[in-house]
């Protein structure tokens, strides 16, 4: 039964897996990973390249917002990717073991 | 027969938990839910991209269809969802709540396309940054130190949000700007409904109120110079 109040803690939690093996589940989500990591940082170097080529070597103040975006999408997405990885890892670690 | 009958009793509790064990074993042999949940949220900041690409006929056509096509294809997979055909287990990072109600992450691409499509980039930069990053900061911060937090401090990094992207404004509008628009976010984010979720929240508040403050500061006579943030690139070729 789902709890329609969604302050409820037990209704943040996750949906557990019904199934043992749950390796085939998370498949696209471990081939998806590398790019969750790398296209925010791709698109955050863009911007401050952009800026770089079309403001800073022009001498001009159009782009600054370019700039303090791309570093806004890469600094944001790294402070999650970290844990990220980490869990990455120790899932890895754990799928060896078992 | 009492005693065939503890035993059996006795029996069919060792092997509930020696199934609870494994389960435990199994549970704990499984993806982090909660970072690829934060991650898929900051990845969403990839969607500015689209103030980058070229202003040219095709990529415009480009521009319009493609993030459409994209959300008549997730309504139609949460549809099956819904509807059991797919089975929520492939939905990798879902909660509880929204086994059996749409997804987050509906909203969240609902409204961005709203943001990109009808609001100038100055609304809708900071509003879709609210979005992707200052809702997993928040959440992580109510997570880790308590609701009472979460108010303080999402408004601080949504207020920063505001004003990188009204920086060329005056200064008077910078701040009131910033201010509205946090408070819409923190706003957003905090009221919670099981029907409507905060992600599509947490952006459109903040991008109905500025567009209400600036239909009002433009009738009582105040111009405000509207200037973009991220310019179109120029085609390579």
């Amino acid at each position: 039964m789902v709890k329609k109040n969604i302050d409820n803690d037990k209704s943040l939690e996750y949906l557990e897996k019904e199934r043992f093996y749950d390796e085939k589940i998370v498949r696209t989500e471990l081939l998806a990973a590398p790019l969750l990591v790398f296209i925010p940082l791709i698109i955050g170097f863009l911007l401050v390249y952009d800026w770089y080529v079309r403001d800073f070597l022009e001498n001009s103040l159009n782009l600054f917002g370019e700039l303090i975006l791309g570093f806004i999408i890469s600094i944001g997405n790294i402070l999650f990717d970290i844990p990220f990885i980490k869990s990455l890892k120790k899932f890895k670690k754990e799928q060896k073991n078992f | 027969m009492k005693k065939f009958t503890e035993q059996l009793e006795e029996t069919r509790k060792k092997i509930t938990n020696q199934l609870d064990e494994t389960r435990k074993k199994i549970n704990s042999y499984s993806f982090d839910a909660h970072w690829y949940r934060r991650v898929c949220h900051a990845f969403g900041a990839c969607f500015l991209f689209y103030y980058m690409l070229p202003d040219v006929d095709w990529i415009n056509i480009i521009k319009f269809w493609v993030p459409l096509f994209i959300f008549v294809f997730a309504v139609i997979l949460e549809i099956l969802r819904l509807k059991g055909v797919i089975h929520s287990e492939y939905f990798f990072g879902l909660r509880m709540y929204e086994k059996k109600r749409v997804g987050s992450y509906l909203f969240f691409g609902l409204a961005v396309i709203i943001l990109v499509y009808f609001f100038p980039q100055q609304i809708a930069i900071p509003c879709i940054l609210c979005g992707c990053l200052a809702d997993p900061i928040m959440g992580e911060v109510r997570y880790r130190f308590g609701k009472n937090y979460v108010y303080v401090f999402g408004f601080l990094v949504c207020m920063i949000f505001f004003m990188v992207s009204w920086y060329t404004a005056d200064l008077w509008v910078l701040f009131l700007v910033s201010i509205v628009g946090a408070s819409g976010a923190v706003l957003g984010e905090v009221r919670k409904f099981w029907w409507l979720d905060d992600d599509f929240m947490i952006q459109i508040v903040p991008a109905v109120l500025l567009l209400i403050l600036l239909f009002v500061l433009t009738n009582i006579g105040v111009s405000i110079s509207f200037k973009n943030i991220i310019y179109p690139g120029d085609m390579p070729w």
